[in-house]
């Protein structure tokens, strides 16, 4: 059995067990609704979950561009540039440490319970590992490279699109990665804790009053909105680093030359 | 190895001169003295190696001849005229095989310097074919930086050096990451290259054998300030074949050259 099929196999039964568990009776439904009942019950307030995964992908997509969009500006001020690095950097890697949810409180003082105060939150979230991977990502690109292109006669523009961006590129995509995965925590965890829409709301409303197959609704959708981001950054991964370093195949293509397969031209 | 003796130089190649060229780093502390009075002739299509001890400022004096670097006094012509920044068309540049790009194929990665200059595509391709086949690359146009093994990678890089035809070549220690047989195997691949298009060739290296193998000049540099000590005429016949590694004529010069290190070491 390959990993890949196992992989599959285990989900299944995972999915299995959800549905047979809680029917057989070996897990109340207040802990664990059947996977059947939570369905039907997303479906029956379907009207409503869609309206809250409105607000919420709508939270998601903008606090997701102020989260890139300025990760990835100012990681490549501060990657770039040796004085805001020195300034800057310990302050931000200090500040990836503190549990940012404290703030949240703050910020619906400042920005009410609207969706304001979650964009807010969820930028800071995910700002900060996409500028420190941005900001590695440039600091790490080869000087080796940056010169080959200058002997080639590139000019500053020039090395910027054509070599320190696509130099870039993996590093930043990873911090993307983590960055809007955070996003999504943190729009979800703030509708949960102070707000009056979106998908957190449903789902601590529903818990409010111990209507478990409404919970788990809910939670099934931020698992879809999840699994749908990691799939979209693992697409453009594909698109984008086509060169991650594989030793095998130089030496096939070391191979190839020793066995005859190329003659040097005269 | 090719035979080499009826393959005449395709192109007038330049020639180069360094003039009392001096270079000083200056850092906070105090000033480096890189470079003292170098001078240098090196003739049209000429192969000149530059060996030292690290810290001799051999690399350095090849970032200038390139644009790369602007030196603190004297001058260095190209092809007769002054290099105050990179010039593709007159001066390549060949460095250690790291400096390919590895997001771009090896037919991508030759196009480079013609694409900064918008050169039209069908241009661009052509010439990147012949610059590959020249280095024996025929076919691999295709590939990643790492799909290639070491000494592929590196005549991707010559031929990216070579694919705007400079007259002069500069490489800047392009085999130190490869194992021996590989740099024996690219040593004879270059001088086939070198016979077969003219072009002057200037040459950083640390091994001494590659060297004498090599040039027709060594210009054999001591640090502490960075000047020549030594410039050799190579009288080795060509084409150089391994059994003149083991010669006495070979020996010779590869001890005179040790000599000199040795002292400034």
């Amino acid at each position: 059995m390959t990993a890949a099929t196992l992989r599959t196999s285990i989900v299944v039964g995972l999915i299995a067990l959800w549905e047979i568990l809680p029917r057989a009776g070996l897990i109340p439904e207040l802990f664990l609704p059947s996977l059947s009942s939570t369905l039907s019950a997303g479906w029956s307030e379907a009207a409503e979950y869609g309206h809250a995964l409105a607000v919420t992908l709508y939270e998601v997509a903008i606090s997701m561009a102020f989260a890139c969009g300025g990760g990835i500006l100012l990681g490549a001020v501060v990657g770039s540039l040796p004085r805001p690095r020195v300034l800057i950097m310990p302050m931000v890697s200090s500040l990836y440490a503190v549990p940012l949810v404290i703030l949240y409180p703050v910020f619906t003082v400042w920005l009410g319970i609207g969706s304001e105060s979650k964009i807010a939150f969820a930028s800071i979230y995910g700002f900060l590992p996409t500028m420190l991977a941005t900001a590695a990502g440039i600091q790490t690109i080869d000087p080796q490279l940056l010169l080959a292109a200058r002997s080639m006669g590139a000019t500053l523009s020039q090395r910027l699109v054509r070599v320190i961006i696509p130099a870039a590129i993996p590093t930043v995509l990873s911090g993307l990665r983590v960055g809007g995965a955070l996003v999504i925590v943190g729009v979800v965890v703030s509708e949960m804790l102070i707000s009056s829409a979106g998908i957190g709301y449903l789902i601590s409303r529903y818990r409010t009053i111990l209507d478990s197959p409404h919970v788990f609704a809910g939670v099934l959708l931020v698992l879809a909105m999840a699994v749908a981001f990691n799939a979209g950054i693992k697409w453009i991964e594909r698109k984008a680093a086509i060169w991650q370093t594989g030793s095998r195949a130089g030496q096939r293509a070391a191979d190839e030359l020793t066995a005859g397969a190329m003659q040097p031209a005269t | 190895m090719q035979p080499l003796a009826n393959i005449t130089p395709l192109k007038p190649a330049g020639a180069i001169e360094v003039r009392n060229v001096g270079q000083i780093f200056r850092t906070t502390t105090q000033d480096v003295v890189a470079l003292e009075d170098v001078s240098l002739d090196v003739k049209p299509g000429r192969f000149v190696v530059l060996v030292g001890p690290s810290g001799c400022g051999k690399s350095t004096l090849l970032m200038m001849m390139a644009g790369l670097r602007q030196q603190t006094s004297g001058t260095i012509t190209i092809s007769g005229a002054p290099i105050p920044e990179p010039d593709p068309h007159r001066v390549g540049v060949v460095f250690q095989e790291a400096s390919l790009f590895p997001w771009l194929t090896a037919e991508e990665n030759v196009e480079f310097p013609l694409a900064l200059r918008r050169t039209p595509k069908d241009e661009r391709r052509a010439k990147a074919q012949d610059a590959l086949k020249l280095v024996g690359l025929d076919g691999f146009g295709k590939r990643h930086p790492h799909e290639l093994s070491g000494g592929m990678k590196q005549r991707v890089s010559i031929a990216r050096g070579m694919v705007q035809d400079p007259p002069v070549l500069l490489m800047d220690e392009p085999f130190a990451a490869l194992d021996e047989q590989t740099r024996m195997t690219m040593g004879d691949e270059l001088l086939r290259i070198w016979a077969a298009t003219g072009k002057t060739v200037v040459f950083v290296t640390h091994s001494l054998t590659e060297a004498v193998y090599l040039a027709d000049e060594v210009i054999v540099m001591s640090p502490r300030p960075g000047r020549i000590v030594d410039h050799l005429q190579v009288s080795l016949p060509r084409p150089r074949t391994y059994e003149m590694l083991s010669g006495d004529a070979f020996g010779r010069m590869r001890d005179r050259i040790w000599q000199h290190i040795r002292k400034s070491a």
